[in-house]
């Protein structure tokens, strides 16, 4: 184990003097570092706070009192009474001369050119289309640290002759772009995606004016294992590495903080936008949960999910035959005259987790007071597998994102980072760059794994168990105690449980990270256990993780039908989401609120969407809501923040802008015109403060301290699943997957997320595909109780053996595939046991499942 | 248990990150060169990505990334043979075989490498293969050479 590092907070100060002013500063600091705490600007390109020095740029030199020549001041420490010169005559000498050698390997015109300013003046010309005159090879003229500081240290000219290295730009992988022919091989990121991330995507490669930076043997990033997270492009300082989607689109105008609406981490971010509308997002230095740091979602899907051009805008009605546009009026006129006078079973609202805390209030209270039913349901339910009282229990424990980062003792479950919860994993490999020790529980290979002291392998599904023992080992006191053979049954040899056990012991703080993943494989109830019991321990802080942004407001805001808001019991009757598909229920009305959980238009006379996108099948009324950059309100996180969500878009509507309004502005306009209830509220603000007064523990303002969910009376747990039907010898695991974002999958509109091959097929290990004797992308046909599908299988040295994993994703709609995998999502749970065989003839293609139906299965 | 060569090359090792080079090291010397397979079991055995190895194998001249071929060429760009036209002879080769220096064909029949020197300067532009010197080399020569080396072998 490496030593501890001292943290800076246990270091005393030092006394040293920068330009002749004495000055105080942390020890065991740069240089560099303390001279910009002090307000001194020093020039550097390769220096960044979070990255480990590397001396790459040679542009921080300064001088400093008894120490030969001309030091580095980010890889300098600070000494007491040390004396330090930034700014004399030959340093800024030094510095121009250095600076021209740096940009004597990169295009410069935009940098040294004498037409530079008259170029910026009129490289937007006016004709009959807009042009763009002047040279465009850097998209990043005018936002570009190397120009900034090529202007500020006045380097006017290079004296070197100019090598351009010719290389060609790479535009095959999605999201951003590299031209590695303007890199100044300042190695920003390569350290960001080694050293922070984890992930080691990019390195040096090559050497001397040959070397370069980018994944082995010439792959491209998706090939090699790319997250893309997008912080190799944050810290990129030229435009080397530039984002796809707002490549050219020039300086934003302005830029405002905003929370991540796409998973419940609830990340910080940088809206910046130009002309009003929104442009591209970076990663805020939020120090409470992301500090710089998002995944491919948040880095690259937001402007792309809310401009697509399949985004539906404006009101629709089915009239006749046709399904056409029609004003707002109209359209709301409709939907009411389809709502008066239902009884309270005759209608179902489906509400998405995704929604904002005032839409989800508003939602629930339009379907009480106004149609005084219950009936109201989430997907929610889905997300927190073992129901609201397993989940109100888990919320109720120490839940922090940013002490992950200060264990000595870490517990990974089921949790693969690599394009979910990024951020989660970034925050363990800081823990672990601290020297803490990482034990990871997992049945298949996960990105963590890799850093892992302890890699416990257990049968799929009995994770929870697992855990369970661990928890016993490290707290004990638990009421049932796991027996001998409950061990032997996980299928982890007895000593490897020692060897974690003894890992994990000496650690102060713990930290215990549990993926969705873990929690679909009907383990729920014992990870919830052990999570109860390790969360009693003092230093622990636990991280269940789940789908949906908002799936915590879903929970205490009373959008599941049998739960008021503050989680208080409803009474009276009501039908529910599982009524529904399972044909318990037929509502005459069924209102889908951003949520389409069906594959084909389920039964009903009248059917009202209303989201962002249309939802893939047949609907009589559609209203068009306000995406997250559109409307403002919060977003309740995994930990009970409640972050606010920015409008940044108010253009007037229109044609293109479109006629959008926030889902509870159209409650609230409904409940209007249906005449049963009293004044609307006229902002999210207001409807904010009403969740604050009737709702106990909810703030009445955006709050982001974290907030451990208060109960008076506890909810009962539900059953244990029963297993579901055993008939084979493969363990089919239905993992949660996709990229969900309201009613859609993301992959829809952001075509980048369809090339991360998220979706392809069933994955064995290679050893089981050649026993079978199917070739990689081969036909495969799995059974199960009568049910056949059938797939392209694909090899995945990261299965275990016996296994089959495919994603389960939680938005249905549009992905053709997905339609054929239904039958497999008629049984609960997520771990099926499935006979396997091949057809024989290899489909070299294999690219779209095929079902044929058994057991009443989809056509 | 069956065979597992993988497991013959490590023995010994630690499985320490440190130990990269000796690894790689062996691993050339028993497959002549780097393939992506060995780099992926290497990754996987040292928890170092396979980038991260790539990265430091590419620093070292030592380190080849494709089979090595049946006759190695070796083309001289010493001081003498540069003045002489050395380049070209390269250039030529390069065209000819379809590959840049450091790799092989694809065949397997050829592998070409640039030298510093090779030692007999007088007889400059020079180039060897396997381990006959070729003197005072033209383009013309090249050209002639390999097709006779083609046409005995084919015989």
């Amino acid at each position: 184990m490496t030593p501890r590092r001292t943290r800076a907070k246990d270091a005393g100060t030092v006394a040293i003097e920068i330009d002749h002013s004495a000055v105080r500063c942390a020890e065991g600091v740069s240089v560099l570092r303390a001279a910009e705490l002090n307000g001194v600007f020093v020039p550097s390109l390769c220096s960044h706070k979070d990255l480990s020095p590397f001396g790459g740029c040679r542009l921080c030199v300064v001088e400093i009192d008894g120490m030969r020549g001309y030091p580095l001041a980010c890889s300098t420490l600070v000494q007491e009474g040390m004396k330090i010169l930034t700014d004399t005559a030959t340093l800024r000498e030094m510095r121009q001369e250095i600076l021209q050698l740096i940009l004597s390997e990169h295009p410069s015109s935009c940098l040294v050119c004498d037409e530079k300013e008259a170029c910026r003046e009129n490289v937007h010309t006016v004709r009959k289309a807009g042009v763009s005159t002047g040279c465009r090879y850097c998209p990043n003229d005018g936002q570009c640290e190397l120009q900034t500081l090529a202007e500020r240290l006045g380097v006017n000219d290079i004296h070197y002759p100019v090598y351009y290295r010719g290389y060609e730009p790479e535009h095959d992988d999605p999201f951003f772009d590299r031209d590695y022919n303007i890199c100044i091989l300042c190695g920003r990121c390569v350290r960001m995606c080694q050293e922070v991330r984890g992930t080691s995507v990019l390195a040096f490669k090559y050497r001397g004016s040959k070397t370069q930076v980018g994944p082995a043997f010439g792959r491209n990033h998706v090939e090699a294992g790319c997250e893309f997270c997008g912080a190799c492009v944050g810290v990129c300082p030229t435009g080397t590495l530039a984002e796809k989607a707002s490549k050219w689109d020039g300086k934003p105008d302005r830029s405002e903080v905003s929370t991540c609406p796409f998973c419940a981490l609830g990340c910080q971010i940088d809206l910046h936008h130009k002309a009003g509308r929104l442009s591209k997002v970076h990663a805020h230095l939020d120090p409470e949960i992301n500090d710089g740091q998002l995944c491919v979602r948040g880095a690259f899907c937001l402007p792309e999910v809310t401009h697509n051009h399949g985004r539906a805008r404006k009101p629709m009605l089915k009239r006749g035959r046709y399904f056409r546009e029609v004003s707002w009026p109209e359209a709301l006129g409709e939907v009411t005259a389809r709502l008066q006078g239902l009884k309270p079973e005759e209608i179902l609202m489906v509400v998405s987790p995704d929604l904002t805390n005032e839409s989800l209030y508003a939602a629930q209270k339009f379907i009480r007071s106004c149609l005084k039913s219950n009936s109201i349901d989430s997907t929610a339910r889905w997300a927190l597998p073992g129901g609201p009282g397993v989940w109100a229990d888990l919320f109720s424990l120490p839940i922090s994102i940013k002490s992950i980062a200060h264990a000595d003792s870490i517990i990974a479950v089921g949790l693969d980072s690599r394009f979910s919860f990024s951020v989660a994993g970034v925050e363990v490999r800081r823990a672990l760059r601290e020297g803490a020790t990482l034990v990871t529980i997992d049945a298949r290979y996960s990105n963590l794994a890799r850093y892992a002291k302890h890699w416990l392998q257990p049968h799929p599904g009995m994770e929870g168990t697992v855990l369970r023992v661990l928890a016993e080992r490290l707290v004990g006191g638990a009421r049932e105690h796991i027996t001998r053979p409950a061990i032997d049954e996980t299928g982890i040899d007895k000593w490897a449980v020692e060897r974690a056990t003894e890992a994990l012991a000496p650690g102060e703080n713990l930290a215990v990270v549990v993926g969705p993943t873990a929690f679909a494989l009907d383990a729920e109830l014992d990870l919830a256990k052990a999570l109860l019991q390790l969360g009693g321990r003092e230093g622990t802080t636990v991280l269940p993780l789940f789908q949906g942004a908002n799936t915590r407001g879903a929970l205490e805001l009373g959008v599941l039908g049998e739960l008021l808001p503050g989680l208080q019991r409803a009474k009276g009757r009501r039908v529910c989401l599982a009524d529904l598909l399972e044909g318990r229920a037929k509502p005459k009305v069924l209102y889908l609120v951003g949520e389409s959980p069906f594959f084909e238009r389920p039964e009903c006379d009248f059917l009202i969407a209303q989201d962002i996108y249309l939802p893939p099948f047949e609907v009589d009324a559609f209203l068009p809501a306000a995406s997250f950059a559109e409307a403002e309100g919060t977003l309740t996180n995994v930990e009970g923040r409640v972050q606010q969500l920015v409008r940044i878009e108010d253009l007037a509507d229109g044609a293109v802008t479109g006629y959008a309004r926030p889902d509870w502005f159209i409650f609230g306009a409904l409940a209007e015109k249906l005449g049963r209830a009293g004044p609307q509220p006229k902002n999210a603000g207001q409807i904010l403060r009403e969740i604050g007064t009737k709702v106990a523990g909810f703030p009445a303002s955006p709050d982001r301290r974290p907030r451990r969910l208060q109960l008076n009376t506890r909810i009962p747990w539900e059953k244990a699943r029963t297993g579901s039907p055993a008939s084979g010898q493969y363990h089919l695991i239905l993992e949660p997957g996709g990229f969900r974002h309201r009613g859609i999958d993301m992959s829809l509109a952001v075509e980048g997320l369809s090339e991360l091959a998220l979706e392809e097929g069933f994955r064995f290990h290679p050893d089981d595909l050649d026993e079978l004797g199917i070739g990689n992308g081969g036909r495969v046909i799995l059974g199960v109780d009568g049910v056949e599908v059938s797939g392209a299988a694909k090899a995945d040295l990261d299965c275990p053996r016996g296994t089959v994993w495919v994603y389960r994703p939680f938005a249905y709609g549009g992905i053709p595939q997905r339609a054929n995998l239904a039958p497999l999502y008629r049984f609960g749970g997520s771990l099926l046991s499935v006979t396997v065989s091949g057809p024989g003839a290899p489909n070299a293609e294999g690219a779209e499942a095929q079902v044929s139906a058994g057991g009443g299965g989809e056509p | 248990m069956p065979f597992d060569p993988f497991a013959e090359i490590v023995r010994g090792f630690e499985g320490e990150p440190a130990e990269l080079i000796p690894i790689l090291q062996r691993v050339q010397a028993i497959y002549g060169y780097l393939s992506p397979e060995s780099v992926g079991r290497i990754s996987r055995w040292l928890r170092i990505s396979e980038n991260e190895i790539f990265g430091v194998a590419t620093f070292f001249a030592q380190f080849r990334f494709s089979q090595p071929g049946e006759h190695v060429i070796k083309v001289c760009l010493g001081t003498a043979c540069h003045v002489k036209g050395g380049e070209q002879i390269l250039d030529v080769l390069k065209r000819r075989l379809d590959i840049q220096p450091g790799e092989s064909t694809a065949d397997g029949r050829y592998q070409l490498e640039r030298v510093a020197c090779l030692g007999c300067c007088a007889l400059a532009p020079v180039l060897a293969i396997d381990e006959k010197v070729y003197a005072d080399t033209s383009v013309l020569r090249v050209h002639q050479m390999l097709e006779e080396r083609e046409n005995r072998e084919d015989a």
